[in-house]
């Protein structure tokens, strides 16, 4: 810290950003919670009713719990293949000689296209009639047994549209990761692998445990971003067949927009904050402890 | 200023902001009584927004363009602005929320839907009923027209600028590789979809992303057998899918399913490629309104189909209480005026428009909600397109209303989510009629107070 | 023998590489390809197959029914100003938290980690009413205000994890020579920052560049309409969308942003390794 500071150049600093941030996302979130004890329609007068939407949330309400359930799918999903792809990916950059910066940038170009073109693409990959890529590529492989209309069948919707998601972003998770890699001093590997270490040794003892910290920030910013996924779930299948691929935050969507149940919707939001809290706090609490280890 | 008083003071401000969202809710705020449809006064023209959900090069905007070019030149100062949101539930989004701020412009698109009906309830649209009469254009109407736009009580507060029939298009030449005939009764359909499926065929091309063309098919048995009664107290609560009428709706339904009447994963068919599927061949049945006269009837139609494709309209059922002529007649989405923004220049903007609106917006090739403007027909229309037009005509009074505007929104989702696993079998009828009586009496019997 | 072993994990490591690249690269080819195609030969063939023939119809129909470059203009100004907010604010915060320091920082920290947690839905209704309240509705700032305040916590952690590897001795020489925190500010932390600068711009350009929900919530008028908001201009009626107009708006909409991106590139992708080895 500075030897220097002072409480006004501390101010000058950290009121700007505060005043912003207040104002365009903490006062919004304790507006909900507010909302999250009335009934309210929009237009008719807002009516106090305690807890009762969190009751009607947690005791009532199957859609919910299908959908928390879905949100945990998805949440896996996104997980493996943004953390799991990343890292094989990142691994198998370092490994490469030429082009690793050619192909660093054409991996980051999925994020730019619009999800709106995404959404319609992963329908027509996924579509059975008319026959889609997918469905070709199995026929090809003699796994035409397998083909099926994916975003219909309740038991792989999820799976279909968490994949899209996942595969979006990442680039970006890869390219941190690569970066951590890239940092892990030679010298560390070389005498491993003089000790006659395997590749996989190598990995697991040397590589992985120096890039734990950045591990962490990936960890925690992949799952936040994927528990508050919205639009990709929302396009593809609307939450549909039944409830098969609703999560908990097109479900809050649809209660404020289509049922418009604001009160009901604000208490659905104040779970996710919740819901993520505690994530990165367990996030946090296991990694942390196997570092300690 | 510490960052917890910060917070507190933060809290504090939100508070006040809730509560001065919810204060003046009452009749009016201040505005005009919606039946006092000619207030006195000069006309002084401004600026005035209409927010709507139509597409942003289709009849109905061109139109009323040109109308509000034609008033601005004759009244400098005045300006229409049209401010479209063609997709749906992003339409609503927006509706609402301008809704719950206080913020409607002059005109807002609005369906006949429990939402409106509040705003209405509340004095916030103007009586469309009055208005018309006193602009001298009430009588104009098709019948059809203005009774799909209003709420139950046969209160009228949405302007209708369109017409529209539903007709079931079907491709003649799949019909007959397959030995099918058009069915006679809605009963014959699963037979029809199994002889068609048979023949390698796709009966019928359902966008299934969209969800209300899925929950057009749960309307048709009930309309046959009781007109709209039974939607009307269904949704209430009075009226449960257990009894007669709603069993065999909820059988028909699972026995289209059952008979592979729609594409393999319809659900996640968008409105393009159901259309698709039935004009480039592949599907023999595609049920859609006259909006899509351009792409159906018209050089525009794949020229594979073109000679093949014909239409026939909902059928009968067997001592059905409504009539061949009555079935799906949409005015599409209404056009209501606000209460708190009317003046003399609304008004008079309006009386100029709405009168002269029929005759330009029939030009475009669209069908005038009116009976005073005959359409044109365009010159690479197929025959059918008169067909169609004539068809419009020919309609009964009686129209029967999609479900989606009638119930609550909270049982209509629940509703379009349902009907797809009952049609692809992950539910029984059983289970589907359970879960939508116990819906419909939480949320329903509430909306409906 | 150890040489050929190596050999075959590198072609097979190449192999599995350009795999992976092609799945990447496929749907933008695609997007192009579909963009270029006839509508009747879209709607007719499968949409995956070569396009029977090529026209630029779909980008004559894009730019007649929208209005494209008002809406590449408006998505401009309006990334343009989140992120000159997100990253000023976020590096002024950042130095607060991490350089400065004072008694409450970790309770600030832990209100600016609320901000990376809670979903951005959540915010709609209480922010139209506020906008409405104060009439911010329908103008840049209501779309710059939210967009910048909810991508700024991410900011300030990566300003953080960068700041916190500054090493100390490099403020305490510029101290002993009688600098003070503004100029310390400007003078060290500020140029140390560019290459994070450059990633986060980037990062968060990608998403407000595509953001659909402030901009359908927040504006009204044609005027200030985006990219994602134009592209509703090739919805028919009932939701039938006229799809290869909007791929080949699509395409000429995310042709700035690629611009961008490819030149820069190096620069980001440097900003997020340096970033992302020391945090």
């Amino acid at each position: 810290m500075l030897p220097h500071r002072s409480r006004v150049a501390v101010l000058v600093f950290l009121l700007p950003p505060l005043l912003l941030y207040g104002v365009a996302v903490l006062l919004p979130i304790l507006q909900s919670l507010g909302l999250s004890l009335f009934r309210w329609d929009g237009i008719t007068p807002m009516e106090f009713v305690g807890l009762d939407n969190y009751v009607r949330m947690l005791g009532r309400d199957d859609v919910f719990w299908q959908a928390f359930a879905n949100t945990l799918g998805y949440l896996a999903i996104c997980l493996v293949l943004q953390l799991g792809g990343a890292l094989v990916v990142a691994s198998l950059l370092v490994a490469l000689r030429r082009g690793r910066e050619l192909i660093k940038t054409l991996y980051l170009l999925p994020a730019v296209i619009s999800t709106v073109a995404i959404a319609f693409l992963f329908r027509q990959i996924y579509s059975l009639d008319p026959v889609g890529l997918l469905n070709q590529a199995l026929d090809m492989v003699g796994l035409d047994g397998l083909q099926q209309a994916w975003l219909s069948n309740v038991s792989t919707v999820l799976v279909a549209v968490s994949v899209p998601e996942g595969w979006r972003f990442t680039g970006l998770y890869m390219l941190i990761i690569y970066a951590a890699l890239m940092a892990v001093p030679a010298e560390l590997e070389e005498a491993a692998r003089l000790d006659g270490a395997s590749r996989w040794q190598v990995f697991t003892k040397i590589r992985f445990p120096y890039i734990r910290p950045v591990w962490v920030t990936t960890a925690i910013m992949a799952t936040t971003y994927a528990l508050r996924g919205f639009d990709i779930p929302y396009l593809l299948t609307n939450g549909g067949p039944g409830q098969a691929s609703e999560l908990v935050t097109t479900y809050m969507y649809k209660s404020a927009f289509s049922h418009t149940d604001y009160g009901y919707a604000s208490a659905i939001s104040v779970f996710i904050v919740v819901e993520c809290l505690v994530a990165v706090g367990l996030i946090i609490a296991l990694l942390r402890r196997k570092e300690n280890a | 200023m510490n960052p917890t008083r910060l917070t507190v003071a933060a809290g504090a401000a939100a508070t006040a902001l809730l509560l001065a969202g919810c204060s003046g809710g009452g009749l009016g705020g201040g505005g005009t009584d919606p039946a006092d449809v000619a207030p006195a006064g000069e006309v002084e023209p401004r600026e005035i927004s209409w927010l709507l959900s139509r597409p942003a090069d289709g009849g109905v905007i061109t139109t009323m363009e040109q109308l509000a070019d034609e008033y601005a030149a004759e009244h400098p100062g005045f300006e229409l602005n049209l401010i479209t949101t063609p997709d749906r539930p992003s339409y609503i989004q927006r509706l609402e929320t301008l809704a719950a701020a206080k913020e409607l412009p002059e005109l807002f698109d609005i369906d006949a839907t429990p939402f409106a009906q509040k705003l209405a309830d509340q004095g916030r649209m103007m009586d469309a009923e009055a208005l018309l009469t006193d602009i001298g254009v009430h009588d104009d109407y098709r019948p059809a027209a203005l009774s799909y736009q209003r709420f139950d009580d046969g209160s009228l507060y949405m302007v209708p600028f369109e017409f529209q029939v539903e007709l079931f298009w079907y491709n003649t030449a799949l019909f007959e590789k397959a030995g099918v005939e058009v069915p006679a009764t809605l009963d014959d359909f699963p037979a029809m979809c199994e002889d068609l499926r048979a023949a390698g065929t796709t009966p019928i091309a359902l966008d299934g992303q969209d969800q209300w063309p899925l929950e057009r098919y749960m309307a048709y048995q009930p309309f046959r057998a009781s007109g709209n009664d039974f939607v009307r107290d269904l949704k209430r609560a009075d009226a449960s899918l257990a009894d007669p009428v709603g069993r065999d709706a909820v059988a028909w339904i699972a026995a289209l399913g059952e008979a592979g009447c729609f594409q393999e994963g319809f659900s996640s068919t968008g409105y393009a490629d159901a259309q698709a599927l039935f004009t480039s061949g592949k599907a023999a049945v595609y049920n859609i309104g006259t909006w899509e006269l351009a792409n159906l009837a018209t050089d525009a139609l794949d020229a594979g189909v073109r000679d093949d494709v014909d239409y026939f309209t909902l059928p009968v059922t067997d001592g059905a209480a409504t009539a061949e002529n009555e079935y799906v007649s949409p005015s599409g989405i209404g056009m209501a005026v606000n209460a708190r923004t009317y003046d003399p220049l609304v008004r008079d903007f309006l009386e100029f428009a709405l009168t002269r609106y029929p005759e330009l917006y029939a030009k475009t090739g669209a069908i005038s909600p009116t009976t005073t403007a005959e359409t044109t027909i365009p010159d690479n229309a197929t025959p059918l397109y008169e067909r169609a037009v004539a068809e419009a005509d020919a309609v009964g009074d009686v129209s029967a209303m999609p479900w989606d505007t009638q119930l609550d929104p909270t049982s209509n989702s629940r509703l379009q989510q349902e009907l797809t696993l009952l049609v692809q079998g992950d539910i029984t009828a059983d289970e589907f009629v359970t879960t939508m009586d116990a819906t419909i009496a939480e949320h329903g019997a509430a909306a409906f107070e | 023998m150890r040489r050929e072993r190596l050999d075959v994990h590198r072609s097979l490591n190449g192999v599995f590489v350009g795999l992976i690249v092609v799945a990447q690269v496929y749907p933008l080819a695609w997007l192009f390809l579909t963009a270029l195609r006839p509508e009747q030969d879209f709607a007719s063939s499968n949409p995956f197959s070569l396009p029977g023939a090529l026209t630029l119809d779909n980008f004559a129909r894009a730019f007649e029914t929208g209005n494209l470059g008002l809406n590449i203009l408006n998505s401009l100004v309006v990334t343009f100003g989140a992120n000159l907010l997100i990253v000023a604010l976020g590096m002024m915060a950042a130095y607060a938290l991490e350089v400065l320091g004072f008694r409450l920082r970790g309770f600030v920290r832990g209100l600016f980690l609320i901000g990376i947690i809670v979903p951005v839905q959540i915010a709609l209704v209480p922010l139209f009413i506020d906008y409405a309240a104060v009439g911010l509705l329908d103008t840049y700032g209501s779309m710059i205000i939210p967009l910048a305040g909810f991508a700024l916590p991410m900011s300030i952690y990566l300003f953080s994890s960068f700041y916190h590897y500054i090493p100390p001795e490099t403020y305490e020489a510029a101290s002993l020579d009688g600098a003070g925190p503004y100029r310390i500010f400007g003078q060290i932390t500020l140029p140390l920052s560019l290459n994070t600068i450059v990633t986060i711009v980037l990062v968060n350009s990608i998403f407000i560049w595509n953001d659909f929900i402030f901009a359908n919530t927040f504006v009204l008028s044609d005027g200030l309409k985006t990219i994602p908001l134009g592209l509703q201009n090739y919805i028919g009626a009932m939701g039938n969308v006229d799809w290869t107009a909007t791929f080949a708006a699509v395409c000429v909409t995310i042709t700035p942003l690629m611009l961008v991106f490819l030149v820069l590139n190096k620069a980001m992708i440097q900003g997020l390794e340096s970033g992302a080895a020391k945090g």
